[in-house]
């Protein structure tokens, strides 16, 4: 026989699991005030586990980075499933300059500002465009990358520019909650839209003819148009300007002025230009040759 | 102790069909309700987040086209699968060898592989190679097929059910295959069928929103636009989980009496 309350406690489990859960529940009456209060503490020690647990983040040092990696060659994973990028890189440089360890939170791109909200992420990180819409929900700081929205085309089609698509019986193609997505809903009313998930997605409908054009930016438009030159065609001139900007929550001054600052003198130290030369080099070769202005 | 019994337990035996009394079903009904509802409240309300219903509102033609769609398809593919689940059970119970080896392997390879997967490979490979270019007929077969695996199982499963002394009075009586099938083992094999296959439409409403990725503009994907476009998250799939509700709550409702209507004693 064991005594005390572990032994008491065992009984009471071994007539619960025996006799039904309700006898012994209705017999709690019977407790004495220390077991009471023993139930209480192993309760309330339970819930703040619990508790801080789940707020741990908030108090630590980390900056908790989110992006969507699936954007070669600015958010991406290697091999083994570690991300990496330019803007994996540059949010550990923005870790470095504020003295804070950085964790990567791999969320949808349609989710990032949702994630944002919530306090799941600190920062976003996802060569996100700061538009009129999205300031409503969060602050962004100082733009880093001037980008425009371009077409990939069919390798047979004669688009030769965004008039040329919003025409009737055309189709176009956007990936969901991208500025491509938004230009389209607002101005493209004629086109039928094709809002999928993924960049492949589009990618592969207009290979296969279900869409006459996919809006995207510029760079990985290029770069879509590179893996697949027997059957898409780019139509490079940015026909809406846009700005990447990094996204934080509504009233997180101080966050913000730190990144604006980083954001300065990281260009000043050519950081950007050691990210191009390191994820971008074709690109910006092709760009100065056709003349077309480079991101950075 | 006797009256607190009364009001918190079913007074009943396995296989009876008691129901409880009024005051304990409206106590108990609400009393759950209300745990129910105040475990979500209490989760939403330690998330610091600013409910926007407002620029969510505007939206609400997306919403009513979207579930008008997700019906649509929902229900054809419903129809569609039932036909050819029932066949595919048939198949598989056939004398003609090819037809069950045949109705096996197609039933095992589509219970295993994601729906995902296979919207994927049957939009752009298969699809493609047969000229078959509208999404939402594409959309249609894929659910339809999809389920008939899972509704050709429950049917076998409730052919099955019904007892070997039932075929063997029926080839007594004389009845050939076909009437064998017809008279004696459906009637039967219902009851068994019934609660698995309504379950199986639930899912089968549910799984349509996964359509959503070849860009047919049914329920989930309207929602997700909203929430594209208003960057608020919960205003846009709360509305997504009420739409669903009205649809397969019904279902199950009329199950409940088709369940009653057919429960005679074997």
């Amino acid at each position: 026989m064991i005594e005390g309350v572990p032994g008491r406690a065992a009984r009471w489990i071994h007539e619960a699991v025996r006799h039904g859960f309700w006898r012994p529940i209705l017999r709690l009456h019977r407790l004495k005030p220390r077991g009471w209060v023993s139930l209480w503490a192993i309760g309330i020690l339970l819930f703040a586990a619990f508790w801080f647990g789940c707020r741990s983040h908030l108090q630590d040092n980390r900056l908790v980075v989110g992006m969507e990696l699936s954007y070669p060659p600015f958010e991406m994973t290697d091999a083994r499933g570690t991300p990496s990028g330019v803007s994996v890189d540059l949010a550990y440089s923005l870790g470095e300059y504020l003295g804070r360890d950085i964790v990567i939170e791999n969320i949808p791109f349609d989710g990032l500002i949702p994630a944002l909200k919530t306090g799941k992420i600190d920062v976003v990180i996802s060569s996100m465009t700061a538009t009129e819409e999205r300031r409503s929900s969060i602050d962004f700081s100082e733009p880093y990358v001037r980008t425009g929205l371009s077409l990939l085309v069919g390798v047979q089609s004669d688009i030769r520019s965004i008039g040329d698509v919003d025409r009737p019986g055309k189709t176009v193609a956007v990936k969901k909650g991208t500025t491509g997505h938004a230009y389209a809903a607002r101005h493209l009313l004629s086109a039928r839209l094709l809002v999928l998930d993924k960049e492949t997605a589009c990618v592969l409908e207009v290979i296969q003819g279900k869409a006459d054009a996919f809006i995207y930016d510029q760079m990985s438009i290029y770069r879509n148009w590179r893996r697949n030159r027997e059957t898409t065609r780019p139509v490079l001139e940015a026909f809406q300007e846009e700005f990447w900007a990094m996204g934080v929550r509504r009233g997180n001054e101080p966050l913000l002025g730190r990144i604006n600052e980083f954001l300065k003198v990281f260009r000043q130290s050519g950081g950007f230009d050691r990210l191009a030369e390191r994820y971008l080099a074709e690109e910006r070769e092709t760009f100065h040759r056709l003349g077309t202005r480079f991101i950075f | 102790m006797n009256r607190l019994k009364r009001f918190i337990l079913l007074e009943s035996f396995p296989g009876d069909s008691a129901s409880p009394r009024w005051p304990a079903v409206a106590g108990n009904l609400t009393l759950s309700f209300l745990i129910l509802v105040s475990l979500f409240y209490v989760a939403f309300s330690q998330v610091t987040y600013q409910w926007a219903w407002g620029s969510v509102a505007r939206y609400w033609y997306k919403f009513v086209y979207g579930w008008g769609v997700t019906v649509g398809i929902s229900f054809l593919a419903l129809a569609a699968s039932l036909v050819v689940g029932l066949a595919f059970a048939l198949a598989q119970r056939s004398r003609i060898l090819i037809l069950r080896y045949f109705s096996k392997m197609y039933v095992e390879v589509v219970r295993g592989t994601p729906l995902l997967v296979q919207i994927l490979i049957f939009f752009y490979v298969v699809a493609e190679s047969l000229q078959v270019r509208n999404r939402y007929v594409v959309g249609v077969l894929i659910l339809a097929f999809f389920s008939a695996a899972y509704i050709c199982e429950i049917i076998r499963g409730g052919i099955e059910s019904v007892g070997r002394s039932q075929i063997d009075s029926a080839r007594a009586v004389g009845l050939t295959r076909t009437q064998t099938y017809r008279y004696v083992i459906f009637p039967q094999a219902i009851r068994q069928i019934l609660p698995s296959l309504t379950g199986q439409w639930v899912s089968l409403i549910k799984d349509s929103s996964l359509l959503s990725i070849i860009s047919i503009r049914e329920f989930t994907l309207n929602a997700q636009e909203v929430n594209a476009f208003t960057y608020s998250a919960f205003e846009s799939y709360l509305p997504l989980a009420v739409g669903y509700l009205l649809l397969t709550l019904p279902i199950s409702m009329w199950t409940r009496r088709l369940e009653r209507k057919y429960r005679f004693e074997t």
